[in-house]
């Protein structure tokens, strides 16, 4: 799978735990099965609900094309060709603005990086071991893919 | 057709002073054509034919169309008119001069054949050369003229002749008396005259009359006596002998001006003619004249004379000045005229109304309107405008077509044009008549065309008060329907504009210099920003702010459509051919949505060919923690303009501020850039509150039951608290709180507890109401209101205060009868708890009313008086302005500072807080900006090494030290932080290298656009510094409310702050109402100690500290007993005794002698009464009453101090307030720390600390009143404002009197304030004024010596070297032959 930048199945641990402050817009706090991944994601649940407890599927790559192919700038508004996406439900497009440290520099020995993604103001917070973030740009563009796996 | 070179228009004629003097009677007739004799104004006629040798004798120009001037025959508008003169058949003082001529025979021997100056010969042979020096300023003459003036004052006997001088004094009106004989200490000459005299006294009253009161000096004597003033004598007196004579001091002879500025006016009512006051005045000085003449002929008795004379005199006193003071009553004029001096003074007077502000053509005035599809630089002018303005264009290959077209129209059609003015032809054609295809055909390259004004003319925009520099700007025309000018919404702040109905000001520059001047130097585009600190003030406002808050929410998406037809909002006006280039949607799957932030960001970069990337990161207003990751979703993240993060609200997008996005664009890319954007938010956020809708109802402003609940906890929270204060203060157990009784205490607590109760409603408000509430969303948003203006709504009004406090009693000891005597509970003094809905009960309402009179009054009161502080303002700092050297001076070319704030750097231009660059931003940017993907990162020590070679480059040079080292602090503090977050990883990793990534170029690039930032921060040459300065001090005075603010911690502490506390620093005021010294102490950290200095400083009185004072009777003895009370002593830490208490009583105004005062024992102390007139009894008893008020300890003029306590990293830290004037002798007590005392008295400052002290005192206390208004000024404006008021050596205020011992100039004095007594004084002196200041300048129709007329271009002009080509003599070429 080229392109991709990131995989694995997450777990939905928390929904707005400092409260709503946006109705159809709702922050996720997850963390992953096996990389152990820690993960704050907004999601307009009005589109996509979650639940706490759910368990997804996300996916983070450059490009929506199956081989690869690097991802053509100029957005066409038709695009009837077999995507990536096609095999999720739940899709966003964004930008990577920061990749950071750990918060608490104190600390003798670092473990934790944190990549900030923005969808258009839907944030992503991916925070865990620099060895999995490998790949990760700042200004990177970047398609999330969710889907939710069945129990 | 080429332009002509421009060439100051004729060179030959420039004014290059003014200079006033005296006329005499003979220079009045020279200039005069006729000597006016007849009373009467009009023939008995009956077409009205002035009197020959009457006042309105055509000689003397015409006031009448059809009539032309017998003089020079040319007509109303051509003739200049004509002087004529009145012979006076006796001298009268004249009202101007009558005090100069009091001082002269102050000044002089009062013998008729002597009057010299009383000098004796020493003290002569020192003055005469000063006075003769031609260089002295006019300040120095002044004082000087002062100075001999008091030496003659105390010379008795004349040095030259032996006369006796007495003092000479006006008595009455216009009358002078010589007190002769009068003198404290007679010395022989006078003894012996005396001697003599008392023969005669016996035998005529006269004579002891004279002798005792003094004669009186008629102006005939006056006369004599300076006409005998000898030439050199006249010097001393500091007269200008080339321009004035003393003796023309008195007037013999009147000039009669011309009669075109005392027009009479026909008027068709009644019959007859209304006449000018001037021309009435003369006519009856003209009849005095003449009866005096008859009484002469017939030799009437000298006393009908005296009378007529006085008569003469007042009449040529109101002439001169209607309201001249003392006119006996019997005298007084009937109706007020306007006298010659009523004429000039005022606001509506000459200076004033007509020569420092003129009338002017091309102008106009109409309501405006709002327009948010208008850009920000255009204003929308009226069809109707724009025909009656024109502009006069000449003709050329270029535009000969269009203007072609132009004239063919006419005047009548829009674009069109109203005359022209061709070659040659000395008259202009007008277009409404007469053959336009002619005109047209015939146009000629050179023609001058006066076309309408059309699309994308400079035009001059005003609205009044003009207070700052920027409620003038250039604007670009666009002529449009309706009546009304309309411009883009944003613009509003600089212009302080709404649209309830305000009327401004449109004016079309006529030359092309002009035009080009307005737009670059007053554009709008260029004066985005205030100078006043530099913040942004032409800004998205209200809606676009709300629009743009309501975009950026996070839950806001669009369809396909939506998002389109939002996009296309952008394509109009100039970017009608715009490309927009919408990004992929944020969520692709289930539907294609965009979010509002993509759409934002279209505003800063519609489409991939726009360059501009602009970057910021800030927190919005209502931001809580976790950076980008705020749960409210208020940290702003803007990237390679790209909205990552956060809601655009009032501090992103609105005025006043420097994090804003507008602000970034324009520091960044350009004014262009940053007003399109705000131009396009305009368009897309008016077009999407529309679309979305937002209104409010009775339903936004209606209370849940949670908020009812609420609100009814709160209120029985604070009033059971109130009541427990109240119910403990009656039962005497509330703690005071410093310096306060308990009285004031529980005003302070319970007044603290009220507002509470509001401040909470607010914030239960923001809890409880819905999210798409709208009053909440404008709060939020910071579009218009706040959370209090909510609450007060919705929850509870709160407490009125009026004047800081709760309402005062109107009745007996209530506010309103509905009360009960004394109550103090919150609802008895004001304390509102309903809503504006919920309805307020009539007492509520009554209150209500109360607080919003002291609103009304208030607004009132402080227009008109920051309006004449701005004046004053302006007045005094106008001419001040940079010079090439960077030194700011006035027009005289004093310096005032050596280089502008310190750092040469514009006020204007700083992006930080009073830096030019901030530096974290530029690094953000530049590292956003250009990613330089392939280069390697560098290291920490890269950072430091590199930077270290960047600016030490020849390219930094240019830079200040102070600038190079705040940049390399920057950066080092950057590469600790990098060093920081590389080190303890437990692997590397390649990904570790995007962590704060810097390489090269970016360091590069950082460099250089911060130098880039900083050598456009430098201030240009020209700038009027004083002007902006002034400006920048008075604009905001007019925005702050007349509040008083409160110490922290310490109530009762209230100092003056607001208008009256500017006032008083400007005016440099000896006694302002809160002086404080702020005194630390040795030893800060102990209370015991500051306690101690306490009551060194404090004033205590004997009452204070005694137990009590009782009269004491024993047999053969009585006396007074003061028991001290120890204890308290010790408790109040007072370092008194017995016998320092005896000391303070024996040097007190009692009087007492040391053996009256005995001290019994150490608290003991009798005092025995002195022996007096009156009984034992009443002495002993008034001393009893007087001795509990003798000062025992402290300080003079100090009436408090208090202890103020502030923590400082968690220890307790003590200092003293004290509240009094007298500095020095608290910098002198003991355990004060004299290096750290300061006071806010600017005098008392100056008298002990020196000027420099004062002058820092200025500038901070400029600082405290405008900081404690949350008005932020750059230091460099206040610092200038100081300056100059200390440049002088003392401090002289800003007002009429520091005004006259700052300016030369007598027109700029003139035009200020005391205008007629200004001119007289210069006249007196024979001052010439050179013309350099402004208002000089703009008396007379100069370009003044400010900004770009600072310089002048020196150019060899071809026809000068043909002036001096040698022609050969006629002769000469003979003789060759």
């Amino acid at each position: 799978m080229a392109g991709v930048l990131f995989e694995d199945i997450f777990n939905v641990k928390d929904i707005d735990p400092q409260g709503k402050a946006f109705d159809r817009v709702s922050r996720l706090f997850c963390e992953s099965e096996s990389f152990k991944m820690d993960l704050i994601l907004d999601v307009n649940t009005w589109l996509y609900p979650m639940d706490l407890g759910d368990k997804f599927r996300l996916v983070l790559t450059t490009t929506l094309y199956e081989n690869g192919y690097p991802d053509n700038p100029e957005w066409m508004p038709v695009e009837n060709e077999t995507t990536r996406a096609d095999s999720f439900e739940y899709v966003m497009y964004g930008k990577l603005y920061r990749i950071e440290g750990d918060d608490n520099a104190k600390e003798p020995s670092k473990t934790k990086l944190s990549a900030y993604v923005s969808f258009g103001g839907l944030l992503m917070r991916l925070q865990g071991d620099p060895n999995n973030l490998h790949g990760f740009e700042v200004d990177q563009t970047l398609y999330l893919l969710m889907k939710k796996l069945a129990f | 057709m080429v332009k002509e070179l421009y060439r100051e228009t004729a060179v030959a004629r420039k004014i290059s002073h003014v200079s006033f003097g005296l006329d005499g009677p003979h220079a009045m007739q020279q200039q005069a054509h006729l000597h006016v004799v007849a009373k009467n104004l009009y023939a008995q006629d009956s077409n009205r034919t002035p009197v020959q040798y009457g006042v309105l004798d055509r000689r003397m120009g015409t006031n009448q169309k059809d009539a032309d001037c017998a003089s020079c025959g040319k007509g109303l508008n051509d003739c200049i008119g004509h002087y004529g003169y009145i012979d006076l058949q006796l001298p009268v003082f004249h009202v101007g001069y009558f005090r100069c001529v009091i001082d002269i025979l102050q000044t002089i021997c009062k013998n008729p054949l002597c009057a010299r100056v009383l000098l004796p010969d020493k003290e002569r042979r020192i003055y005469i050369p000063k006075v003769r020096n031609p260089n002295l300023s006019y300040l120095v003459r002044k004082s000087l003229r002062k100075q001999i003036q008091v030496k003659c004052k105390k010379i008795t006997i004349c040095p030259h002749c032996g006369d006796i001088n007495g003092v000479v004094k006006k008595n009455g009106m216009l009358k002078i008396t010589h007190e002769k004989y009068r003198n404290k200490k007679p010395d022989k000459t006078m003894i012996s005259e005396l001697a003599e005299l008392s023969k005669g006294m016996e035998y005529s009253k006269e004579l002891t009359n004279i002798v005792q009161a003094g004669y009186n000096l008629n102006p005939q004597e006056v006369l004599r006596i300076l006409e005998t003033i000898p030439g050199e004598d006249v010097p001393l007196l500091l007269m200008n002998q080339n321009l004035s004579k003393p003796s023309d001091l008195i007037l013999t002879r009147i000039p009669v001006p011309p009669l075109c500025i005392r027009p009479s006016v026909i008027s068709d009512l009644k019959s007859g003619t209304n006449e000018d006051d001037l021309t009435m005045k003369l006519s009856e000085i003209v009849f005095i004249n003449d009866v005096i003449m008859k009484h002469k002929l017939s030799g009437a008795k000298a006393q009908m004379i005296a009378e007529d004379w006085e008569y003469l005199q007042l009449h040529a006193a109101l002439y001169i000045n209607s309201d001249t003071p003392g006119i006996p009553l019997n005298m007084q004029p009937k109706k007020s005229s306007r006298g010659l001096v009523q004429r000039l003074k005022g606001k509506q007077g000459r200076f004033r109304g007509n020569l420092s502000g003129k009338r002017v053509d091309f102008s106009g005035r109409t309501v405006i309107s709002p327009d948010p599809n208008l850009r920000i630089e255009e204003v929308g002018v009226p069809v109707h405008v724009a025909k009656i303005l024109t502009f006069p264009e000449r003709v050329q290959p270029a535009n000969k077509e269009l203007l072609r077209e132009l004239v063919c129209n006419g005047p009548d059609v829009h674009p069109g044009a109203n005359f022209v003015q061709q070659q040659g032809v000395s008259y202009k054609k007008f277009l409404r008549y007469g053959n336009r295809m002619k005109i047209a055909a015939e146009l000629k390259e050179g023609d001058i065309v006066e076309r309408h004004m059309r699309d994308g003319d400079v035009v001059l925009f005003n609205r009044q008060p003009s207070l700052h520099k920027l409620s003038i700007m250039s604007h670009r025309a666009k002529v449009l329907q309706h009546r009304t000018f309309r411009f883009n919404e944003c613009v509003c702040t600089p212009y302080n504009a709404d649209f309830d109905g305000d009327e401004m000001n449109l004016h079309l520059p006529q030359t092309e210099e002009a035009k080009a001047e307005a737009l670059i130097l007053m554009g709008n585009k260029s004066n985005l920003v205030t100078p006043r600190n530099g913040e942004l003030l032409i800004a998205a406002t209200q809606d676009f702010i709300t629009g743009g808050y309501l975009l950026t929410k996070k839950n806001v998406f669009f369809r396909h459509d939506e998002a389109c037809q939002l996009a296309a909002t952008l394509i109009a006006s100039t970017d009608i051919n715009m490309q927009i280039d919408l990004p992929p949607p944020a969520i692709m799957k289930p539907v294609r949505l965009w979010t509002g932030k993509q759409l934002f960001s279209l505003i800063l970069k519609p489409n991939k060919k726009c360059p501009i990337l602009a970057n910021l990161r800030t927190k919005g207003r209502a931001y809580s923690r976790d950076e980008e990751m705020c749960v409210f979703d208020s940290f702003i993240n803007i990237r390679n303009s790209q909205l990552l993060a956060g809601m655009m609200d009032k501090s992103t997008l609105g005025s006043g501020g420097k994090a804003n996005i507008f602000y970034v664009l324009l520091r960044d890319w350009g004014e262009e850039a940053a007003t399109t954007a705000m131009w396009r938010l305009s368009r897309m956020a008016s077009a999407y509150i529309m679309n979305r809708g937002f209104s409010i109802g009775i339903g936004d402003v209606t209370p849940g039951n949670g908020l009812l609940r609420l609100k009814q906890e709160l209120l029985n929270a604070g009033y059971t608290k109130c009541n427990e204060y109240i119910e403990s203060q009656a039962a005497g157990k509330l703690q005071c709180q410093p310096g306060c009784t308990d009285e004031e205490t529980l005003e302070a607590v319970i007044l603290k507890e009220l507002s509470v109760i509001r401040d909470r409603a607010g914030k239960a408000c923001l809890q409880e109401l819905d999210p798409s509430n709208s009053p909440l969303i404008m709060a939020l948003s910071g579009s218009k209101g706040s959370f209090i203006n909510i609450s007060q709504m919705i929850a509870c009004v709160g407490q009125q205060a009026i004047s800081g406090k709760r309402v005062p009693n109107g009745f007996e000891d209530r506010a309103l009868p509905h009360f009960e005597r004394h109550s103090k509970t919150p609802a008895a003094k004001g304390f509102v708890e309903n809503s504006f809905y919920s309805g307020l009960t009539p007492t509520e309402f009554f209150f209500h009313t109360m607080g919003g009179r002291e609103g009304l009054v208030d607004t009132a009161v402080k227009t008109a008086e920051t309006g004449y502080m701005q004046r004053r303002l302006v007045k005094s700092l106008e001419d001040l302005c940079l010079h090439y050297d960077m030194t700011v001076r006035n027009a005289n070319g004093d310096v005032v500072q050596f280089l502008f704030g310190g750092d040469g750097l514009d006020p204007t231009y700083m992006e930080g807080n009073g830096c030019p660059v901030e530096l974290q931003r530029v690094w953000d940017n530049v590292k956003a900006n250009h990613p330089f993907r392939n280069e390697k990162p560098l290291t920490s020590t890269d950072i430091v090494e590199g930077s270290d070679v960047l600016l030490n480059s020849a390219e930094f040079e240019c830079c200040s030290e102070e600038f190079r080292n705040q940049l390399k602090g920057f950066v080092e503090k950057q590469a600790k932080k990098w060093s920081d977050i590389h080190e303890g990883w437990e692997q590397t990793c390649p990904i570790l290298f995007e962590l704060e990534r810097v390489t090269l170029s970016q360091l590069i690039h950082f460099f250089q656009s911060c130098r880039e930032k900083y050598l456009n921060a430098r201030i240009e040459p020209g700038t009027a510094v004083g002007a902006l300065a002034a400006q920048s001090i008075g604009e905001p005075g007019t925005q702050m409310t007349l509040k008083t603010f409160h110490f922290a911690g310490v109530a009762s502490m209230n100092i003056t702050q607001g208008v009256p506390r500017i006032k008083e620093i400007i005016n440099a005021m000896k006694n302002i109402s809160t002086p404080i010294i702020t005194a630390h102490l040795d030893n800060d950290t102990d209370p015991e100690f500051a306690r101690r200095v306490k009551g060194r400083i404090e004033k205590t009185t004997l009452g204070e500290v005694s137990e009590f004072i009782e009269e004491v009777y024993v047999p053969y003895d009585c006396f007074l007993l003061i028991k001290l009370d120890i204890e308290r002593i010790r408790l109040l830490k007072l370092e008194v005794d017995a016998e320092s208490i005896k000391y303070c009583i024996c040097t007190s105004k009692l009087r007492m002698k040391p053996q009256q005062v005995t001290v019994q024992s150490p608290s003991v102390i009798t005092v025995r009464p002195p022996t007096a007139k009156e009984s034992l009894d009443f002495t002993l008893r008034t001393l009893k009453e007087a001795l509990p008020g003798v000062v025992i300890k402290g300080v003079p003029n100090v009436n408090r101090a208090v202890i103020h306590e502030e923590e400082v990293n968690g220890l307790k830290k003590y200092k003293l307030l004290v509240e009094g004037d007298n500095l020095r002798d608290v910098i002198a007590t003991r355990g004060v720390k004299g290096t750290q005392c300061s006071s806010n008295n600017t005098y008392q400052v100056c008298a002990t600390l020196g000027i420099e002290a004062a002058r820092a005192t200025i500038m901070s206390e400029i600082k405290l009143v405008m900081e404690n208004h949350g008005m932020s000024i750059d230091h460099r404006h206040p610092m200038l404002v100081a300056d100059l008021m200390t440049s002088r050596g003392e401090v002289h205020g800003i007002t009429r009197h520091g005004l006259a011992k700052m300016k030369e100039s007598v027109l700029n004095l003139a035009s200020f304030e005391k205008t007629a007594d200004h001119l007289f004084d210069a006249a007196y002196y024979g001052q010439t004024d050179a013309i350099t200041g402004v208002s000089e300048s703009i008396i007379m129709g100069i370009p003044m010596a400010v900004g770009t007329g600072l310089f002048k271009l020196i150019h060899k002009y071809p026809f000068l070297l043909a002036l001096f080509l040698v022609i050969p003599l006629v002769l000469e070429n003979i003789e060759k032959r």
